[in-house]
């Protein structure tokens, strides 16, 4: 077992605790806090796949705005627990086993057509171990993807505006 | 010894572990964090795939989904601040505007 491996087995145990506590922690705080686990654990990964410069963007974009974003909103409105495991419809337990018999198929049928080899050559040819792998990225953003990119920014602005617009009007009605 | 397939069942696996909490949790908040914890799993598909093939669109897809998934948590917590300002919920189940 090579260290590659050792490191993909740790990763991905701790990925999946992780994830698990953010699902079923009842305080809110600590399902945040463990997303932040995972999203740390998942920049390793993303370094583990030949690419630190996403790995980079993870930890800067996930870890320093999304998770501190959801920490901030948690602080600000949640302050009270949720007592329980809230059941909400009355077939749950029947609910629970469909909804694993599903995961179980879709995960068999999924990996049996990604691990098919169809023979496509590669679109955007890449080699990542090589030195040159984030500029020849940098060069097919630059290019096959350049309207996606600029996209991109008029999403984000659009995102600010809303944001803007949305916490403001609430503000307004309860003055007036 | 550790190949696509692996990757790929990791993925699935957190994909299912966030869909679970998005179906089955209550709090918004909680929702929402499901949701990154899903287009975290799509990262690791589209990044592990890139890296067996040796093709860069998945890399630049990650690029993509990194920045939508920040615009999507703003605009998702932005909406939950506001539906708390409004109602003082945030429990999905006591948000029940249509039925009266």
């Amino acid at each position: 077992m090579s260290a590659q491996d050792l490191a993909f087995y740790y990763l991905g145990f701790a990925m999946i605790l992780s994830a698990l506590f953010t699902v079923l922690s009842r305080n809110p705080v600590h399902a945040v806090l463990s997303l932040l686990v995972l999203v740390v654990h998942q920049a390793f990964m993303l370094y583990l796949l030949g690419s630190e410069f996403l790995s980079a963007i993870q930890i800067i974009v996930y870890a320093g705005a999304v998770v501190v974003l959801f920490l901030f909103v948690v602080y600000l409105i949640n302050l009270q627990k949720e007592t329980r495991f809230r059941v909400f419809v009355r077939l749950f337990s029947l609910g629970l086993i469909f909804f694993i018999l599903f995961a179980f198929l879709f995960v068999k049928y999924f990996v049996l057509i990604f691990s098919m080899n169809i023979g496509l050559s590669p679109l955007l040819p890449i080699d990542p171990t090589s030195s040159q792998a984030l500029k020849m990225m940098a060069r097919y953003l630059y290019t096959e993807y350049l309207f996606q990119f600029e996209l991109i920014g008029v999403i984000l602005l659009v995102v600010v505006f809303g944001t803007v617009f949305l916490l403001r009007k609430v503000k307004e009605e309860r003055v007036g | 010894m550790v190949d696509l397939n692996s990757y790929i069942y990791l993925s699935l696996i957190l994909f299912f572990i966030g869909l679970f909490g998005f179906v089955f949790r209550r709090n918004i908040i909680i929702l929402l964090a499901c949701v990154e914890i899903m287009l975290n799993a799509l990262i690791i598909l589209f990044a592990s795939i890139s890296y067996f093939r040796q093709d860069a669109t998945g890399y630049i897809l990650v690029f993509f989904i990194i920045a939508i998934a920040a615009a999507e948590a703003a605009v998702g917590l932005t909406l939950a601040v506001a539906l708390y300002r409004k109602l003082k919920k945030v429990y999905t189940e006591e948000i029940n505007l249509f039925r009266g």
